[in-house]
């Protein structure tokens, strides 16, 4: 894909980006970080520092882990954005680095701290996610009354298999198309939907498991 | 369809990523079937109750934190791009240039149109009409019939030949001012009366018929 003149500093190009799979925004948000452009900077951070952060915590399940990968991952961008191709969207990049540098977290943990990130009940940490995390747009009544559920659906997610739920994460959660999931995780799009059918299966195996009926509470969340 | 066969096809139902005859059995499967329709259905609410949990808010310290990485990589892009003036420059040269950018593919596209369309066209633009420089037709005749041009050469006299677009007259009109005769071609030929052909006239790459005019004035000489 022929590179657009602005990826080289000094050269002005008056016609329209040559990128493909990157909107007019996002092109947008490219030049001026190419530029080195105060405002593109911050645009950025606004858009992608939220949904980028919640993304790697359900993957990570802490908040300092998360905290740390959202920091790598922006770093990388600010870094690589001359590199850039544009051969797919901006968001799609971004997650894609998002998504590698969760992974390459939970094996240095893994390896050197045997830490066990998921597959336990983390009931200090993820039982106090909705009391560190609250949400800021709801009222303290409904955030109680709903608190318990959405913490059992949060925690059923944290054992299942990291693969399968950073499947059921990118479609469910982050309402990404199988094509995005595809290009994110690096894999076939056959293998997107096994991911995705399989991280379901392993959620309601899960949530099924609570002798009070917990599945059924958590279905009629809905 | 079995109802493994429609189970494995769950998440690409409630995805939509089913389509015609594949879709249509699976419906049709889980319309028929009550424990697939229930493992359909408790499926899709788990899904929806996937979707409803809400962001995880970042924490305050995340954004200045990112903002101080933003600065650092601000600075060394200026670093190592050249001077501080240098930046300013670059900065300006790319507010320009997203102004420039909505009006000037338009622009553009219709200077281009239009060059493209003047340049298709512009040689078939021809003149209508054309002063071409013949003599004077010379008309020869064994013998004249004097109904061919009843008229007297007494004064000016308007001579018209309509062509056709191959530049042959199709008729022939004569006119003395106060009177006009419309003649026959097919009566000249057959007195022998060769006419002549004139040279077609394009417009618009099309040949077009018209008519042409000369005009006879008797001169008088006198000794």
């Amino acid at each position: 894909m022929p590179q657009s003149g602005l990826e080289k500093p000094g050269n002005l190009s008056i016609l329209a980006d040559a990128q493909t799979g990157v909107s007019e925004e996002d092109a947008r948000i490219l030049r001026g970080l190419r530029a080195g452009i105060e405002d593109a900077y911050e645009e950025l951070i606004e858009h992608y520092e939220q949904p980028v952060y919640s993304m790697v915590y359900r993957l990570l399940g802490n908040q300092s882990d998360a905290c740390d990968v959202v920091q790598d991952v922006f770093l990388k961008v600010f870094r690589g954005v001359h590199a850039f191709r544009g051969q797919s969207s901006l968001r799609t990049w971004i997650y894609r680095i998002a998504v590698n540098e969760a992974h390459n977290r939970r094996r240095w943990f893994a390896r050197h701290c045997h830490r066990e990130v998921s597959g336990e009940i983390d009931g200090g940490e993820r039982g106090n996610l909705l009391e560190s995390a609250p949400d800021p747009g709801r009222s303290p009544y409904d955030y109680a009354a709903d608190s318990e559920t959405r913490a059992r659906i949060e925690r059923a997610l944290a054992r299942i298999n990291p693969i399968f739920s950073a499947a059921v994460v990118l479609r469910d959660i982050e309402n990404l198309s199988y094509e995005e999931i595809g290009e994110i995780l690096q894999i076939s799009l056959g293998t997107v939907k096994s991911r995705i059918l399989r991280g379901r299966e392993a959620l309601r195996r899960e949530l099924t498991q609570w002798p009070d009926g917990g599945l059924s509470q958590a279905m009629a969340y809905q | 369809m079995m109802c493994s066969s429609a189970r494995r096809r769950i998440s690409d139902y409630l995805d939509g990523r089913l389509r015609g005859k594949e879709y249509s059995r699976v419906a049709a499967h889980r319309e028929s079937c009550a424990s697939c329709s229930a493992e359909f259905e408790q499926m899709r609410s788990l899904c929806s109750a996937v979707g409803s949990l809400s962001k995880i808010p970042a924490p305050a310290s995340l954004r200045t934190d990112l903002r101080v990485i933003a600065s650092q990589q601000r600075s060394a892009l200026v670093q190592n791009h050249g001077s501080r003036l240098e930046g300013i420059w670059r900065r300006w040269r790319s507010r320009l240039d997203e102004f420039m950018r909505p009006i000037t593919i338009p622009a553009t596209g219709g200077l281009l149109s239009s060059m493209l369309l003047f340049g298709a066209f512009g040689f078939t633009i021809g003149t209508a009409t054309q002063s071409v420089g013949y003599d004077v037709p010379v008309l020869f005749a064994d013998r004249m019939d004097a109904n061919l041009v009843p008229v007297e050469l007494r004064s000016s006299v308007v001579l018209t030949f309509s062509l056709d677009s191959s530049g042959r007259i199709t008729d022939y009109a004569v006119r003395d001012g106060s009177s006009s005769f419309v003649g026959n071609p097919a009566r000249l030929q057959s007195n022998n009366i060769s006419l002549p052909e004139f040279r077609t006239v394009l417009a618009m790459a099309q040949p077009i018929t018209r008519d042409i005019s000369i005009e006879f004035t008797p001169i008088v000489f006198r000794p």
